[in-house]
């Protein structure tokens, strides 16, 4: 059976600390000025004392529909055969349709290698060498949980049988990979 | 709130860019060597981070010659594998272009920011020539030795006490000393808390998910979400832990005593304390219930703005799950003047419980000699203390010395702002020079312009650090030391419940011209004169005199950075205490009940724990039992300043990282959006807070996630001096704004007070 890979974002373990961000930028050399990953801590909102955060994964979906895909002419963005979206960097022109394509608004032009860049769940670093992302490895409070959904031992189906998950924008038809835990503060009970 | 928007994300901070160009300007920064690609010492290198102060084992290698990937030594369980923002950032230090890397020496006046590179030679005849100057017409005594603790203070305080000053500090009484001084008054020693076996966790502010102390933040949600932990949360302001918590209150400043005394009360009043223990283990139990039957939860209401209903309950809830529960004892800022008796009482709150050396609750540090003595056995190796005779001894006080009540903090670190008493007031004797190491007193002492007039006036400044810090910046002479990437330095002992050590190693190549600090004050004392206190050669031969020359010791720690003996042992513990017997045949028998409460020990006069203390009471009269005093931390129309950790930065030292100054620079100030609103305040703008001491300008945040009497703001931002080019005038310096006021018996710089606010 062909691998679902897929990232689980527990908004109650998350406490915004950027450790993931930081191992990410370390781990791909991201450029400064640009970035693969944040999370973003949103809010407060609500009626003190009732009030509380949005801690938010801003990074590629990696959906399964991916418009990213549909719009680039070259095929510079590309679904490799362990269904991750990928970029070639040779065939990227820089037109930038895939950035103002992207629904989630992750995708940026890379200013060293001039092409098309992303989060790719470390698919040609960490994943190469049997490791497990960048984020995921370094997350101080477990916020995070990677791997093959379609694997139903792995610990992101067990996550995803049992938890009330989420995932953003899904009305758009992107079936985006990223999954998330929502908060239990939020009203929505997990 | 971390402030991340869609402008940095495509575009970044971008600090960098525009003030690289200042940099190459700098003489002595690693600008102004060649970028060479670094070179790894190993494939992966254990060793122990320091981009903050809780030295957490991490695992690191080189990617490409360019980067250094860090994450977590797996080896030490509790840890996770796992690393911060910050210590996952430490390459940026290692590679920052505004880094010094050669000696520099002042050209210009102090502060002014004009250097010239000398030699190591220089800088060395220049100290040596300087102190012993000084040392020749005022006594050794007229000069200072203050440091980060670690191996760097080790060396300097070595150095110090060859030289023959009683003068050392740690930045404890600017930080955690507070707790510390409290144990040592109730235990006798320092003591643990066991957040991720507890039950109910009640936390007044100790914001440990963004001041992240790994194995503590890991436990902590580990025990909420795992075990189903209930966190109450007591704080001005909604902090990350505030959030993450079942209940936040959010309480008046510094009013933490009253709500922990109203919370004894109850205990005490409802019967719900643990009797038993405390007939076995505690004195001072009447006077300190005597005290507190006044202290019921409609007081503290009406001290600390928390119900009294919710006090009742909330006390209910934790007694119901004794012994695995705690009150957590906090770490840094020190709220209010009362700071001894408020982290004492919160102590209290955990003895009448008898959660000692209960899972779930506080417990003493089981380094080998105590373990082994326990097992029967030699489980874990026991290090040797490497150090040498016939030091001199110190014919002078120590500076802080004026007042035997702060007599248990002269051996803890110091009272350290006591130097610009001594400095600017000849209080008690004239002080002429000050050695400074990795310490910042700039930011984290309070009123910054008296520690400027103090380094202003005195005869001869050093600093050592990896930046020109805005301390620094007021130096004659700057020492750049190695960051901890490019160091080894002596085995640590890291044992928690059972025995444990670490050591820090090299991960990288020695970039430019700096040393450790280890060679660094050997080399100056060798220059000073007092070689004959340095007989070691090199780290090498310190840490072989620490394995006893057991070199299958020393490759196995070198190899995993990490490693623990034994099992988990908890005194207390039936189940602990029975797994370890069963593991070890020749083990210390049991009491009858099968825990070792009777072989507990705590090193007070008594023996026993003292809820009430005979010993501080002659210190200080009056202050020997536990008590509420009514403090002033700010006039009628003034607003609380108060102050706090992010995730991303560590207090006054990594605000100039690239990576990190990239993820935040400025410190906005939180202010409720009513205050605000009568003010004509809106989030984004301009705005003038002024104290008693002080006036910084800076910008609103306009939240709900704070009271409206309280403006905070995260603590090490708005540095002044032009070499830190990423952080400078960027943000409040909460320093500037607070007065210089010390506690009582703790001699903890207080970290309350008011201002008042303008819109500008």
């Amino acid at each position: 059976m062909s691998k679902r890979y897929v990232m689980i974002h527990d908004e109650n373990r998350c406490i915004g600390c950027q450790a993931c961000s930081v191992a990410c930028r370390s781990e791909n050399g991201t450029p400064e000025g640009v970035s693969r990953l944040q999370v973003r801590v949103e809010g407060p909102f609500g009626d003190a004392p009732h009030l509380h955060f949005k801690y938010n994964r801003v990074s590629c979906q990696q959906c399964e529909n991916a418009p990213c895909v549909t719009v680039c002419p070259t095929g510079a963005a590309y679904v490799g055969d362990d269904g991750l979206v990928t970029i070639k960097e040779d065939k990227c022109v820089g037109c930038m349709y895939c950035v103002a394509a992207c629904p989630y608004k992750v995708r940026f032009m890379n200013p060293e290698t001039k092409a098309a860049d992303k989060c790719n769940f470390c698919k040609d670093t960490r994943l190469a060498r049997g490791e497990l992302p960048a984020c995921v490895t370094v997350c101080p409070t477990d916020a995070l949980t990677f791997g093959d959904a379609n694997d139903p031992q792995s610990d992101v189906a067990k996550l995803i049988n049992t938890k009330a998950t989420y995932q953003e924008k899904t009305h758009l038809g992107t079936q985006p990979r990223v999954y998330r835990i929502p908060t239990k503060r939020g009203g929505i009970q997990s | 709130m971390i402030e991340l928007d869609r402008r940095t994300f495509i575009k970044g901070a971008g600090a960098g860019g525009a003030t690289c160009a200042l940099a190459t300007l700098l003489p002595g920064s690693l600008a102004a060597l060649e970028q060479q690609p670094l070179k790894a010492v190993g494939k992966e290198v254990a060793s122990i981070c320091e981009m903050c102060s809780t030295r957490c084992p991490i695992s690191a290698r080189v990617v490409d010659g360019k980067n250094v990937f860090i994450s977590g030594n797996k080896e030490a369980k509790s840890f996770g594998g796992k690393v911060c923002a910050r210590g996952g950032a430490g390459h940026s230090l290692l590679y920052d272009p505004q880094r010094i890397v050669n000696p520099l020496r002042r050209v210009g006046e102090r502060g002014e920011g004009q250097w010239e590179e000398i030699t190591w030679q220089q800088a060395y005849q220049t100290i040596a020539k300087n102190l012993n100057d000084i040392k020749a017409k005022h006594g050794a005594e007229a000069v200072a030795f203050s440091s980060k603790s670690g191996s760097l203070s080790g060396h300097l305080f070595h150095l110090g006490k060859a030289f023959g000053s009683p003068n050392s500090f740690t930045h404890a009484s600017t930080c955690p000393g507070g707790y510390v001084i409290a144990a040592k008054a109730m235990f006798g020693t320092k003591v643990k808390r066991d957040l991720g076996n507890s039950k109910y966790i009640i936390n007044f502010g100790h914001n440990l998910y963004e001041g992240i102390n790994m194995s503590e933040t890991r436990g902590m949600m580990k025990a909420q979400m795992e075990k189903n932990a209930k966190l109450v949360v007591f704080e001005p302001r909604f902090s990350v832990v505030a959030d993450k918590a079942d209940e936040w209150f959010a309480i008046r400043p510094g009013t933490d005593l009253a709500v922990a005394l109203a919370l004894c009360h109850v205990l005490i009043e409802d019967k719900l304390y643990d009797h038993a223990f405390i007939e076995q283990h505690v004195v001072g139990f009447e006077a300190f219930a005597e005290e507190v039957k006044a202290c019921t939860p409609e007081w503290a209401q009406g001290v600390s703005d928390v119900p009294a209903k919710d006090i009742r309950r909330i006390a209910h809830e934790y007694a119901a799950h004794a012994p695995h529960a705690v009150v957590d004892f906090g770490h840094r800022a020190t709220f209010t003047p009362e700071e001894f008796d408020m982290r004492r009482a919160l102590f209290a709150a955990n003895v009448l419980i008898g959660n000692i050396e209960r899972k779930g609750g506080l417990y003493l540090g089981k380094k080998a000699k105590t373990y082994n003595k326990f097992a029967g056995n030699k489980v874990a190796p026991t290090l040797g203390k490497p150090g040498v005779e016939g030091l001199p001894k110190p014919t002078a006080k120590r500076i802080d010395q004026v007042d035997e009540q702060y007599a248990m903090m002269w051996s803890s670190g110091g009272i350290y702002q006591t130097i610009l008493d001594a400095t600017l007031e000849a209080k008690p004797y004239q002080l002429k020079a000050w050695v400074m190491s990795r310490t910042n007193p700039m930011q984290t002492m309070t009123d910054r312009a008296r520690v400027v007039e103090s380094l202003k006036k005195l005869d001869f400044v050093v600093c050592c650090d990896v930046y020109i810090s805005e301390t620094a910046a007021y130096a004659d002479i700057i020492l750049p030391e190695s960051t901890y990437l490019e160091r080894d330095e002596e085995i640590a002992d890291k044992s928690g419940k059972n025995p444990a050590y670490y050591v820090r190693q090299r991960v990288v190549e020695t970039i430019g011209q700096t040393k450790p600090s280890w060679q660094i004050f050997k080399e100056l004392g060798e220059e000073m004169g007092l070689g004959q206190f340095f007989p070691w050669e090199n780290m090498e031969s310190l840490q072989l005199l620490q394995v006893n020359r057991d070199v299958t010791l020393w490759n196995t720690i070198k190899e995993k950075g990490y490693v623990s003996y034994g099992k988990p042992l908890m005194l207390r513990e039936p189940s602990m205490v029975a797994a370890f017997t069963a593991h070890y045949p020749e083990a210390k028998a049991t009491d009858a009940d099968g825990t070792y409460a009777s072989a507990m020990s705590f090193k007070t006069p008594s023996g026993k724990i003292e809820l009430s203390s005979d010993k501080v009471e002659k210190m200080a009269a009056g202050r020997g039992v536990i008590k509420y005093r009514p403090v002033q931390l700010k006039q009628a129309d003034e607003l609380y300043f108060i102050q706090g950790k992010v995730a991303v930065h560590t207090n006054g030292a990594t605000h100039n990282i690239p990576m990190l100054a990239n993820l935040m620079s400025d410190n906005g100030v939180w202010i409720h959006p009513l205050t605000a609103g009568k003010l004509g305040i809106s989030s984004g703008d301009k705005i003038r807070l002024s104290s008693s001491v002080g006036s910084e300008e800076g910008t609103a945040l306009v939240t709900p996630g704070i009271r409206q009497d309280t403006v905070f703001a995260y603590m090490g931002f708005g540095s002044k001096n032009k070499e830190l080019a990423r952080a400078t005038g960027k943000g409040i310096h909460c320093g500037n704004l607070l007065p210089h006021q010390t506690a009582p018996i703790c001699g903890m710089n207080i970290h309350t007070t008011g201002i008042t606010l303008a819109k500008i």
